[in-house]
Order: C-alpha cells, then structure tokens, then sequence
C-alpha cells in the first residue's frame, strides 16, 4: 500500500515538473519577440500558433497597416525599443473585438425579441405627434382589454423629439387571436396652458401576424384643437 | 450534545442571515453597476428622467418628510448643490411620500434649489432597495453608482464632498 503510494505521488511530482518545464519553454518562445528582433525560426513558431492574437491581425488589417512579422524587425531600428507596430496591431484587433461584440449585442437582441414576442401574437403600439401647437404632452396610459399595460411620463426632451417627427415605441406585448380594445388616455397641457385630458378608443381584429397601433396626436386648425386618433396598420 | 445544538443554532442565523440579505439586498449591491433608471413628476410640473443627466454626476437622494435625517440632510444638499451645480453636479431629491400634496408642501416650505421629484409608487423603491432614509447615491458621468449612503449625521456631508470632487475630476 506504501509503496503503491509512493509511486503515485512520484509521478504526479514528475508529471507537474514536466509541465513545468513545458510552460516554462512556451513562454520563452512567446515572450522573446517582445523583448527585440527574434530569430527567423522563433517568428515562424509565432506565425503558426493559431492561438496568438497578433498574428491572426495581418490577415483583416489593412494593407497600410505593418504586418505582426515585420513588427519586431521595425522595432529593432526604434529608439525607445517599443515596437509601434505592436500597439496598432493590438489597438486594431481591440476595435475589430469591439464591433463584433456589438454585432453579437444586436444578433441576441433580435432574438430575444423575437423569443419573446412571436410575430403571432405580437402587438406593438407606437406614439407619433404632427404639429402639436395645441398640445403639450405630459403622459400616455395604455389599457388593452381594461388592462393598464403601460403609462409613460414625458420628459420636454422626449416631447420635443416626437414633435421634431420621432415616431416612439410605447407598448410591446402579446396578444391572443380574437377581438381586442385598445384604450389610450393623453394628458397634457392644452389650449391657453389648461390642463388636458383626452381619450382614444380602438377596437381591432388580432389576427396570425404582428398588430401595429399607432397613437397619433394632431392640430385640429379649424378648431383650436388637438386631435387623438388611434391607426390600425395591417 | 450541548455543542452539536449550539452548532445548530450558529448554522440557523448564518442562513436566517442569508436569506434575509437575499430578500432585502442592502444598497450597495448597486454600487458599481448602473443606476436604475427612473422618470418621475418634479414639483414644477415637469417630468425628470434620470438617463437624460448621462455626462454630469448625478446625487440622487431619496427621502421622506416623516424622517428626522432627511430633514437635516435637506439644507445641507442645497448648499452642495449651490456650490457644485455649475461644475456638472445635479442634486436630485425624490420624495417617496405616498401623500403627494403633504410632501409638495413640505418640499415647497424647504425652499430647495435642486429638484424634488414625487414618487408615490412602489417600484423605484424596490428598484434601489430602499430600506431606510434619507439614502444618498451618487452617480458618475458614465450612468454608474459610485457611492451609496444611507441615513445622515452631521460630518457626512464631508465624505459627500471628497466623492463629488473625485466624480467631478474624472
């Protein structure tokens, strides 16, 4: 049993001393272009190793842009003894890494919306504003099927945006197929500062494809008046 | 057996102790990470978003009439915010008073030159865990939570100070 024991812990201590030495020799290898101009047979192990990020930038750079290779050749002629190469090299693979992450980012977004709200029983209500000289608006409640789904507060920002034509994204939910009524109240400041307070009503089909709502906030001229529609787009 | 029921019952408040920081997670779990964002009524009828002041440090302060700190702390945040508004600090006051004309009216007696928005919904309570006032944050240019306080006695309003000037430097 001892010796059965000792033999074990022999080779594990073996075993780790190897790979100590093994991490050792690739860190060597890895670490010497960094230092100054490596040997031609150190530069082709670098160019080889699939893992090493520098050397997979030459193939994207651009063709003005120094190859990884020639970098540490370059760096043997600079003063300071830093390869500049190196660092816009490293700076370009940081920028290409950046925008995959936010194409990754809009990628799981799009599905998440997609998982989520299914085209199917997909309802969206938008909020639009033309004119608005005799309204100021201040909040939007949703209710679908006596149901409050949302209620959103304006900062003069937001307000200011969709008057400039902003088209905003209020409601985004599921519905089942069938009837369904959509109610909309609008408050605000209207006509010679008063406070306002209006309401749209809908009643609309659910079908198999998404429902797009828009709540539209217009001037009526003739009457000093503003005006709250709702628009079902098929 | 006298030291396996003591064991038992260190064993009980460690997990009591557990369980309750996982329902009520302390302020601080915020720091570090994005402020929840809120939109509220401010006294002069206009609606504030917090996102809307991304690029100054923003001290919000939640707080509520009843609460002896709070009304301490008030004066002394006017005064902050007099000195450090037109170098990028915005003081926000939330009042999370159910009783909305109470607190406008306190709020109106106070004569504050920051902003005191009403919140009369739970939800940015539980957004910012809220469990004792006055709780003070403060959030950096980039939307994130560097500092959280919560209560006040007189001298806090020194280590506000060393934290706004650091925010502001950055």
């Amino acid at each position: 049993m001892n010796f059965k024991y000792r033999k074990l812990s022999n080779m594990l201590r073996s075993g780790v001393l190897l790979g100590g030495l093994a991490l050792a020799a690739v860190t060597a290898v890895t670490a010497t272009p960094a230092v100054g101009a490596p040997p031609a047979a150190v530069a082709d192990a670098q160019s080889a190793a699939p893992a090493a990020p520098v050397a997979a930038v030459p193939a994207t750079a651009p063709a003005g842009s120094a190859p990884a290779d020639s970098a540490p050749a370059d760096a043997t002629g600079a003063p300071s003894g830093q390869p500049p190469g190196d660092f816009k090299t490293l700076d370009q693979e940081v920028q290409r890494m950046k925008k995959d992450v936010i194409e990754l980012n809009k990628d799981l977004f799009v599905l998440q919306e997609e998982l989520l709200f299914p085209a199917n029983t997909q309802v969206a209500v938008y909020v639009s504003m033309d004119v608005g000289a005799f309204f100021a608006l201040d909040s939007v409640t949703v209710k679908i099927d006596n149901k409050e789904v949302k209620n959103y507060l304006y900062t003069a920002r937001e307000a200011d945006a969709l008057l400039k034509g902003a088209v905003q994204e209020l409601y985004l939910g599921n519905l089942k197929v069938g009837k369904h009524e959509l109610v909309a109240f609008f408050t605000g400041k209207g006509p010679v500062e008063r406070d306002y307070k209006r309401g749209a009503t809908i009643t609309f089909d659910k079908g198999v494809g998404a429902k797009y709502l828009e709540l539209k906030i217009t001037d009526r001229v003739e009457k000093h008046q503003p005006e709250f529609k709702i628009k079902d787009w098929e | 057996m006298h030291r396996v029921s003591e064991t038992r019952v260190l064993c009980g408040f460690a997990l009591g102790a557990l369980l309750a920081s996982a329902a009520f997670p302390a302020p601080a779990t915020l720091l570090g990470k994005p402020a929840p964002d809120f939109v509220l009524k401010s006294l002069d009828g206009s609606n504030l978003r917090l996102s809307e002041y991304r690029g100054q440090v923003v001290m919000v302060v939640f707080w509520a009439r009843w609460e002896g700190e709070a009304r301490q702390e008030m004066p002394v945040l006017d005064h902050i915010n007099t000195t450090y508004n037109r170098s990028g600090l915005v003081v926000l006051g939330v009042s999370v008073d159910e009783d909305a004309r109470r607190a406008r009216d306190f709020a109106q007696g106070m004569k504050l030159g920051y902003p005191v928005l009403l919140d009369t919904t739970p939800d940015i309570g539980r957004d910012y865990s809220i469990q004792r006032m006055p709780l003070t944050i403060l959030v950096d240019r980039s939307g994130v939570v560097r500092f959280s306080s919560v209560g006040y006695k007189p001298g806090d309003d020194r280590t506000y100070l060393d934290k706004i000037r650091e925010l502001l430097r950055e």
